[in-house]
């Protein structure tokens, strides 16, 4: 009789420790101020948080290459 | 950057039966932590491949990450040949799954939705506590992390 071996993705139902471990690193007034707002707000607000992220990537990517030209100057 | 409202109001106007899952659905949720796609699961009827074909169609849907170039076409075909595809469109990423790892298909996360009401059109929206349980099935460090965040949500919300 041969025995079948399976691993079994079941749902957890104790904490897991590394998830516990992640919560107390949580600013939950983020996340106060989230549930404050309606639905398309917080997508609204990403949108805007992505353009700042994209600003600060081109700004940064400025930076780094005029830092560059100024250190071939030299 | 995403349009999430053009995504969304493309592939609702369009009919397509969609669930938003992933992190624009912990959005929703009222995460805080960025994404930068929208992650839907699809039903896979021969109708809804229909729509789901119309809805990208305008946007140039290609293969993210494929180099340019290669034989791409936005069809039912395509569609009805493979399950899951992650795309770059013009109005930015999106991944399409026909089943997910803890969730199943379109019909089995049916019951574990919620209705949201956005940019003007309705869509459905996986609940946090099966998006919990995705993300625990997909296992990944970041999806630990976002699932305390989800959990610290409900905490909140039972507050």
């Amino acid at each position: 009789m041969s025995k079948e071996l399976r691993v079994d993705r079941m749902p957890r139902t104790s904490p897991d420790p590394v998830v516990e471990a992640y919560k107390k690193n949580i600013d939950r007034t983020l996340l106060r101020e989230n549930l404050k707002l309606t639905v398309e707000e917080r997508f609204l607000k990403h949108m805007e948080l992505q353009r700042f992220a994209d600003e600060l990537r081109r700004a940064g990517c400025e930076a780094r290459r005029k830092q560059r030209d100024q250190r071939g100057q030299q | 950057m995403t349009d999430f409202a053009g995504l969304l109001k493309s592939l609702a106007s369009a009919e397509v039966e969609f669930i938003l899952i992933g992190g624009a659905a912990a959005i929703a949720h009222g995460s805080s932590r960025m994404t930068e796609d929208v992650d839907v699961v699809y039903r896979r009827s021969g109708e809804n491949v229909v729509n789901l074909v119309q809805a990208l169609a305008g946007k140039n849907p290609y293969l993210r990450g494929a180099p340019p170039g290669l034989p791409f076409s936005w069809d039912e075909e395509t569609i009805q040949r493979g399950l899951n595809f992650t795309l770059t469109t013009d109005s930015g990423a999106i991944d399409l799954f026909a089943e997910i790892p803890g969730g199943g298909t379109y019909d089995d996360l049916l019951p574990h939705c919620v209705e949201l009401s956005l940019f003007g059109v309705v869509c459905l929206c996986i609940d946090a506590p099966t998006l919990i349980r995705v993300k625990r099935a997909a296992g990944r460090p970041k999806d630990l992390e976002a699932i305390a965040e989800i959990e610290s949500l409900l905490a909140e919300e039972d507050d």
